[in-house]
Order: C-alpha cells, then structure tokens, then sequence
C-alpha cells in the first residue's frame, strides 16, 4: 500500500475519530445519536432539533456507481444468472460484458435455518467490477405501490403470513428449478394496491420508514420510496435470512461485492431508464413489460414511478407459448418459429392470450391520462423475446395504439465485440445496474 | 429526472463490503494500532526526555545554589579591592596635592625686614564642601566637591614705615616663593595703628592677602 494511500487512510480515521468524539464528548449533554444510516449520523441536540452528519468512508453512502455488474438471480434461465456490466465514460453508459454466469451452489433459504448454508459466489472474470447489483427473483419477496398504513401492516405482520398489501410475486413453480415455492399463508392480492384484513402479528406499530433506508422488522427487510401518486409509495420487501444470504454471497476483497439487492419486479421497472424513448419522452410514458411468468404496466411521470401494476392471469412469456402450443399443436421446439415465422399466422392462438393483456393495458392507459394526465399514445414494450410484431400488429389494429418495442440495450454504448442474442432476457440485470448505479435520467 | 427514485435497495449500508484486497475492516484496526504504538513510542521518549531534562534541570540548579554563596563572597572581595583601590587612589591624589611651604615660609623670614612685626600669618581655611548628593539622606560627608583647591595666605603686621611693607612684598614676588604664593595680591589694609613703639613711634598695621599657588588633587 502507498505512503498516499495509508495517509488517506489515517485522515478518514482521524475524521471518523473526531465525529466520535464529538458524539461521545455530547452524549452526556443534550447530544444524542438518534440512529446511524451509513455514513449519516443523525445528532439530536435539542428535543426539536437534530443535525445529520455524514461521515466518510462509512458504508455505500451516496456516490454514483462508474462500474457496476448488474445481475439477476434464480431467474429460472437454464443458460444461469443473466448478468450485465455497465461502466460510465464521458456522461455515456458503456455495456462491458453480457452473458449468462454460473449460478452459486446452493439454493436460497426459505427459512432461517438454511442461512449457515452460505455459499460463496465469483462471477466470471468480464463481469468482475466493482460494485454487483443483485436483482432477486424470490416467491417470499414483494413488489409493489402501497399505501402507507397497508406497508406498516406488511411490517407488523412480518414473515409469518407474508406480504398483502404489497404486490407479492408470482408464485408459478413452473419457471424453472430455482423458483421457490411458498410455504406459507394465501397467495396475497395479485394487484397488490389495496390491503388485506390480516390481523397482524406485532402488536407494537413500526414507524414508516425513510425513503431508500433499508429497514428490518419482525423477519422482513422492507424498503420504500416516493411515488408520483399522493398517498401511495413503491415498497419492496424480502425475508431477513434471504437479504442477509445475498449479502454475503460475493466475499470480501473480490470483484464483485453486492451493493445493491433488490427484487427483481424493480429491476425491471429501472429497466427503461437509459431508452431513448423513455428521455424523450421526458419520463413520462407507460411500459409494457414481460417476464416468463408474468406482464407488468409500469407508468411513469416526469421520470418517477407513477403506476406498477401486475397483469392478472397467466399472462407470461410462457403463457404465450403455451398458447401457441395448445391451439397449434406444435411441438414446443416450432413455438419460436411460429412466434417469428410469417407463413404461419399464430393471431388465432394468440387472441385469447393477447386479448386480456390488450384490455390491462387500455385501463392502464385510461388511468394514467384521467389521474396523471399522461398521453400514453405510445407504449415501451419490453421483455418478449418473441411475437412482439403479432402483439404490434394487434394493438394497432384494436386500440389504434403503436407498441415501440426497442432493444433493452439501446441507449447504452455496447462495446466491441460485446453481443447477445437474447437481450430480453437481461431487462432485470440491466434495471438493477441503472438503478444501483442511480443514474441522472436527463432529457 | 433521478434513478434513485427507483433503486429499492434492501441492502443495508452496513453489509455493503468493499471489494479492495485491502480489507479497511483489517487495515483501520491495525493503523488504528500502528498509530497507537507510534503514539505510545512518541510520549515514551517525550517522557524520558522530560525526565532526563528535569533531571539536568536539578542538577543544575544545585550547582548555581552551591556556587551563589562563592559568587557573592568573590563579588564581595571584588568590591572591597575596588573600595580599597579608590581610597589609596584618593591618598594618591592627596599625595600629589601636598603643598610643600615649609621651605618658603622659612625663606620667608631671611626675606622679612626686621622692622616688620608679623602679627597673623595665615592660610584662609575653605569652607566646609559636602560630598552627598542632592536629596540623599544621612549625615554629610565633607571633602573637595573638586579636585582643585585654591587657598589664600593671609600676612598682617605692623611697620614703622611703609618702605619694608613693600620690601616684603617685592620678595615674595620672587622665585623662590612661587610655591607659597602667586603674584596675585590683594592689600586689604594698611592703616595707623593704634599702639605705639617702644621708642613712642606711631606703628602702621598692614594685612595683605596673597593667592596661593592652586593645590591639585590628580594623579
């Protein structure tokens, strides 16, 4: 180590000694440290006022992420761990690296007991940068815009009968080895905008938590931020013991550590924030987004969330194949083709998938012009890999509506040599990356 | 337009692990200890120094205290030699300033006519100088306030005539008694007497004052 860097290293211990001092020195007066989030350190002076001091070198604090791999886990993908790394020169994100990493040993825990098991995890060398971002496909997290009374039942009610008022996850054990079935109380409301009658657990009221502070409370790490809609927030929730497993996976004193965790229903929701169109349209549009399971409308206004709402029914990738499958009588090796293929017009199987999906969509649409007054005359449609020009075509021609379907990595500067065939399926890394990274979304 | 709007972290800022080789969790303890130590050396030897410097200190200090009683006995001697070389400095002076009359008052009488009766043969004492400065206080302390003295020799007596008066006073005009007197003289008087002679003579009585030559008290 340099003479330069162990100085540095004493100047931040000599400040950090100080603030100690200070605290220590004013504890026995009317100083007291109310709570410590990282590098911020809240000193209650009087009973009505109190200061935050930011101490540094202390935790992630608030420093932009210039190189970060963004990954998502136990997405159900044979291939492994979609996961994509992003680097910032010159005010342009840059796409590193893309591709599919082997997944940890091991399985997630389901309970507190399955924490020893810890693995450890090292990313192939192209996606060794600093910083990982972890997006987390977990059936006991939770997604979702609530109001507040409904997130502090989700608190008080804690891991035992599992989120209601939030949007939960879907819980189809179909997708893939690694989705973890529940096993716990009823599956909660799949809109997930009103709260359930669930008598909670904790008779103690926790209080609401701040905006981007991860908080514990009976088993369950929540964290919530602000919504563009008055009385509503965008909360995110997940078991302590899991939060706590992906928190150690990558070890120490190796490319990379997690910075970030988040479920991957937000990664996905972040995943528009490099799109032209999404800058155009100065962050206000709707977005269509799909995963293998599940399709999401995401709005948004003046680049804040505004809406996120969880298509109801099967409405999934796989859905969609299925679909195809049931009606045609394909093989499920000849879906692709006939998603692709012109020869063959799959309309007819698709309709009854399409139809409900189309109808979603207009409601989002009348919601977002009659509460948000937001013109959503053009849609992002992102995440299916394929059939998105059936999808267009049938937009088009029952709701007059124009579907943009854009490659998710447009807007981002890839590499030399840096290529994937299946871009869609990296949406949730590439949104836990942009929003790890927290990136200034400008016009 | 901000992306943290939508970074739903549920990681807390204290799992958040450095990826740096260089574990600041291992190395601030052990800077924490390094500077420690470094600290404790720095006041050790500070200490030690201190020690040894109060210790020389001491020592010192004792050696003024025992060399003090010698250093004032030697200043005092010091004093006394120089009282002691300005007093014989002062016999000097007066050693120089001795005024040697015996042998002009003797040639003094070969030069006297013998019609002259000496009645005074004097030298005007000086008035009493003091030494002590101005505002000081105790008793005066008498002496020259110069080192130059000059005295007057008073002769009086009584003549039948004028003519040896002025014989007297041609003499000592000579040589031989510019150690007695100067040339300048003053005749304060010469006047008839009241007495007589033997032979029932009037009697003048005379009284000249002459300038003694100047007394110097130098070396």
């Amino acid at each position: 180590m340099s003479i330069g860097k162990v100085a540095f290293a004493m100047a931040r211990m000599r400040k950090f000694a100080f603030a100690q001092i200070a605290v220590c020195s004013g504890a026995t007066a009317y100083w007291h440290v109310k709570c410590c989030i990282g590098s911020l350190v809240k000193l209650q002076l009087t009973q009505t006022k109190t200061i935050e001091i930011s101490l540094p070198g202390l935790g992630g604090g608030k420093k932009s992420k210039k190189d970060i791999v963004g990954v998502e886990m136990f997405s159900g993908k044979p291939e492994g761990c979609p996961a994509v790394r992003l680097y910032r020169k010159k005010d342009t994100w840059h796409l590193a690296a893309v591709g599919f990493a082997k997944p940890p040993d091991g399985e997630m825990p389901e309970c507190w007991d399955d924490v020893s098991k810890q693995p450890s995890w090292e990313l192939p060398r192209q996606f060794r940068a600093p910083s990982a971002a972890i997006a987390v496909n977990s059936d006991m997290g939770s997604f979702g815009q609530a109001s507040a009374d409904a997130i502090i039942q989700d608190m008080m009610r804690g891991l035992s009968q599992g989120p209601s008022g939030v949007a939960k996850q879907t819980t189809d054990s179909s997708v893939g080895k690694k989705r973890l079935g529940l096993k716990r109380g009823p599956a909660a409301s799949s809109t997930g905008t009103q709260s359930t009658a669930i008598e909670p657990v904790s008779a103690k009221r926790p209080l609401f938590p701040d905006y981007g502070v991860p908080v514990s409370e009976n088993g369950r790490r929540f964290t919530v931020r602000p919504f563009a809609e008055e009385g509503f927030h965008l909360a995110a929730s997940l078991p302590e013991f899991q939060a706590l497993w992906l928190g150690r996976l990558l070890p120490e004193g190796k490319r990379p550590t997690a910075c970030s965790i988040q479920v991957a229903e937000s990664a996905l929701m972040a995943s528009v924030l490099a799109q032209p169109t999404f800058i155009e349209a100065k962050g206000s549009l709707l977005a269509l987004i799909f995963r293998a399971d599940a399709a999401f409308f995401a709005g948004y206004k003046n680049g804040e969330p505004v809406l996120w709402r969880r298509c109801p029914g099967k409405c999934g990738y796989i859905h969609m194949r299925e679909a195809v499958k049931k009606t045609l009588g394909v093989d499920d090796s000849l879906v692709d083709s006939v998603l692709e293929d012109s020869l063959i017009d799959p309309r007819p199987a698709l309709e009854p998938f399409l139809h409900p999906v189309l109808e979603q969509l207009e409601l989002a649409r009348a919601y977002l012009a009659g509460k948000q007054s937001i013109n959503a005359d053009k849609v992002l449609l992102l995440g299916l890999p394929r059939g998105t020009e059936h999808l267009r075509l049938y937009a088009e021609e029952t709701l007059k509506l124009k579907l943009a379907a854009p490659d998710p990595f447009d807007g981002i500067t890839a590499d030399k040599g840096v290529v994937t065939d299946e871009p869609h399926a990296f949406l949730a890394a590439l949104g836990a990356a942009l929003a790890a990274a927290e990136v200034e979304v400008t016009a | 337009m901000n992306g943290e709007s939508f970074h739903l972290n549920l990681m807390k800022s204290g799992e958040v692990r450095s990826s740096s080789p260089v574990r600041l969790r291992v190395m601030m303890p052990l800077l924490a200890m390094l500077a420690t130590i470094g600290l404790v050396v720095w006041w050790g030897s500070s200490l030690a120094q201190s020690i040894i410097i109060s210790a020389q200190i001491k020592t010192i200090e004792a050696d003024i205290d025992a060399k003090r009683k010698d250093h004032s006995e030697v200043m005092e001697q010091q004093g006394l030699v120089r009282e002691l070389r300005l007093q014989i400095e002062q016999l000097e002076y007066y050693g120089n300033g001795v005024r040697a009359v015996g042998e002009p008052l003797a040639k003094l009488a070969e030069v006297t006519p013998v019609r002259i009766q000496m009645t005074e043969l004097s030298i005007s004492p000086l008035p009493p100088q003091n030494l002590t400065p101005p505002g000081k206080k105790g008793p005066p302390l008498w002496g020259p306030t110069t080192n130059v003295e000059t005295q007057k020799l008073v002769i009086a007596g009584r003549a039948t005539r004028e003519t040896p008066v002025q014989a007297m006073m041609e003499s000592l005009d000579a040589d031989e008694f510019a150690g007695l007197v100067t040339k300048a003289r003053k005749v304060n008087s010469f006047r008839q007497d009241s007495s007589q002679s033997k032979d029932g003579r009037r009697l003048l009585a005379f009284e000249v004052e002459y300038t003694m030559p100047e007394r110097r008290f130098s070396k």
